[in-house]
């Protein structure tokens, strides 16, 4: 058997912001400066990237990512083409811009799952990419992804990139959902009246091997994703899910809230995200720790932030210091925080990452540095895994919206939400609802042993050309219930909420179904981070679909 | 006020996609929102914005202002009564 290992380090990094590279958006910080600020084609306050030099036959997103990734694999002398590394890839709406005007015929790199396999297929991957698409929580989820395939021993390296551009697309869904700041957000602010939105891409080595960590080395050392089954868009009102989170990850770290020396949180700055979180903080017991939100710099960086922002947070352990909130200056949530406002020394070793997003998805992850940490990493291949139902929804000659109607009268389980859903979250509630039948607390599970972990090709762009449609033909206002469905892991939501289940949920796109998601719902069992899952996949397309589930659990 | 309040239930069940309802089905006294009556959440209220303003002309900034407003379809009704233009 293979040796066990109990590492993962945070290896060569670099991002890009509205503030610049690494070294220009860490100094625009430590002098408090903001990247946000009007941008006249978006009509609203965000950060933009400076535009870059294109490379030839890549979007602008898709050379963000290649820069980002050449220079991870300059520093550290790793490659995407070695049989030794994996790439994932996190992104929320990877190349949506191009589906403007589009009609009903998307171009073929506005598929998610296309955009990742060209930027893997101009480092010659040696392996297909692995993609997340988890809502803002993607970039938290990805390294998680990461570390969870590092810990398994599947290969010694794994690159993490995430990244995403605004468009109209994105800035008008979010206009229409009324949250974004007319000023620069201020999280965590008693006036706080939205968020603002941003630019960003990060790529970051995740390495087993010490030596390839950036020194003074920090370890990714505990990590986890919850669902707060409760609603699609509007935070839990409790907290739990991202106490859930939160507390997985400081377990697998093993480290008690006592030892957390600062908690970087996603801090959108919504009335409601930061009321959640404050709720949720309390209940891990870190509200006396230092907290800070990087949003008041960069904005919400949605797919990249979670990358972008663990960057900024381990080379803030390296540097010792824990950075102020900008846009902060009065307490502003029920729970009160200690809330940063403006930088000070940090005092230990450890820090909380937190994200959380549509879907009802936290993710978190513990960052150590070296030496600091006691924790009981899950043996790899701990537990047996078994297979013990499966479900396909039928295929139909009727018209979609007809034939799953008739078959949600069939399961006799009036809702009123399902009538409300977009097709492909439809098409996952049927066929979960008959793969799961009865409710988990009578097979013996509680929320957050469950995980369901979902793959498909088209992503959500099925709902993203409704949007698109409404945003082109511009009769009609932008709908905020089209807009919250234009992610894929919203129809994974829809079934946390049926059924309750807190655990792991990723969401992840390829091209074809190469079993991804199965793979991944079964390193969760086997490691010890889930007891059963809810598995498969689950694709809809212009009318046309394909759902194959799976039900996998503890033997 | 009573062809306001029909109205106005016709528009509820075609935008906020109330399948298996009726008019009828709606009392215009009963919470839009919550565990009872017709169980509409902030995502639905975003979408009772949006026809405020599609068929009455009127604008409304943020789903928490509204809250009285937004009790019932009597009151809604009352509301478009005394704003519409």
């Amino acid at each position: 058997m293979a040796e066990e290992i109990r590492h993962v380090w945070l290896g060569a990094d670099s991002i890009v912001t509205a503030l610049g590279n690494k070294r220009d958006t860490l100094s625009s910080i430590r002098e408090y400066r903001t990247g946000l600020c009007m941008d006249e084609s978006l009509g609203m306050v965000c950060g933009r990237i400076a535009s870059m030099e294109p490379i030839d036959g890549y979007t602008r997103l898709e050379t963000c990512v290649i820069r980002a990734i050449e220079s991870v694999q300059a520093q550290s002398g790793i490659d995407l083409a070695d049989k030794d590394v994996r790439f994932v890839f996190s992104s929320t709406k990877g190349n949506i811009d191009r589906i403007a005007n589009c009609g009903n015929e998307p171009p073929s790199e506005a598929f998610l799952g296309e955009c990742a396999r060209r930027i893997a297929a101009y480092f010659n991957a040696a392996f297909l990419p692995i993609t997340v698409s988890n809502a803002c929580i993607s970039g938290v989820s990805a390294l998680v992804v990461g570390q969870r395939l590092l810990l398994s021993g599947v290969c010694g390296r794994v690159v993490v990139a995430g990244c995403d551009m605004l468009s109209a697309f994105i800035a008008e869904g979010f206009g229409a959902f009324k949250s974004v700041s007319g000023q620069p957000c201020r999280p965590y602010d008693k006036d706080r009246d939205g968020l603002s939105l941003g630019e960003a891409c990060g790529a970051l080595l995740l390495t087993t091997r010490k030596s390839e960590a950036l020194e003074p080395a920090v370890e990714l050392s505990g990590g986890a994703v919850t669902n707060d089954a409760n609603h699609i868009s509007g935070p839990s009102r409790t907290g739990d899910g991202l106490y859930y989170a939160i507390r997985a990850a400081m377990r697998q770290a093993g480290i008690d809230p006592r030892e957390v020396a600062m908690v970087n949180t996603h801090g959108t700055a919504t009335l409601y995200n930061d009321e959640m979180e404050s709720k949720a903080i309390h209940l891990a017991g870190l509200e006396h720790v230092p907290l800070n939100s990087l949003k008041g710099y960069i904005g919400h960086t949605l797919g990249a932030s979670g990358v972008v922002e663990t960057v900024i947070s381990a080379q803030a352990l390296r540097d010792g210091i824990v950075y102020g909130t900008k846009g902060f200056s009065e307490m502003g949530v029920p729970c009160p925080l200690h809330v940063s406002a403006c930088h000070s020394r940090l005092k230990g070793n450890h820090c909380v990452k937190t994200a959380s997003g549509f879907g009802g998805c936290n993710a978190a992850v513990v960052l150590s540095l070296e030496g600091e940490t006691h924790r009981v990493l899950p043996r790899s291949n701990a537990f047996q895994v078994r297979e013990t139902s499966v479900y396909t929804l039928p295929l139909s000659d009727k018209p979609f919206a007809e034939f799953i109607r008739e078959e949600f009268k069939k399961l006799q389980s009036p809702n009123m939400k399902f009538y409300k859903m977009s097709d492909l979250s439809k098409a996952a509630y049927v066929a979960a609802e008959r793969l799961i039948g009865g409710s988990l607390a009578e097979k013996g599970l509680a929320p957050e042993e469950v995980a369901i972990v979902l793959a498909n090709r088209a992503a959500s762009l099925d709902t993203d050309l409704l949007h698109q449609r409404i945003l082109d033909q511009k009769t009609e206002p932008v709908s905020p219930a089209v807009f919250v469905y234009t992610l894929p892991n919203v129809a994974a939501g829809e079934v946390c909420i049926r059924h309750k289940i807190q655990g792991d949920n990723t969401f992840f796109i390829e091209n074809q179904d190469t079993g991804q998601a199965e793979g991944y719902a079964r390193l969760l069992i086997a490691g010890g981070y889930a007891k059963a899952a809810v598995c498969g996949w689950c694709d809809f397309m212009d009318g046309k679909w394909d759902v194959r589930l799976k039900w996998i659990e503890r033997k | 006020m009573e062809s306001l309040i029909r109205e106005l239930k016709e528009h509820l069940i075609r935008e906020l996609n109330l399948e298996d309802i009726t008019a009828e089905d709606i009392d215009s006294k009963a919470p839009l929102f919550g565990e009872e009556g017709l169980g509409l959440d902030s995502i639905d209220a975003l979408e009772i914005i949006l026809i405020l303003e599609k068929h009455y002309g009127i604008k409304l900034q943020n789903s928490a202002e509204a809250k009285p407003v937004f009790y019932s379809v009597e009151t809604l009704a009352g509301y478009i009564a005394k704003n519409r233009r």
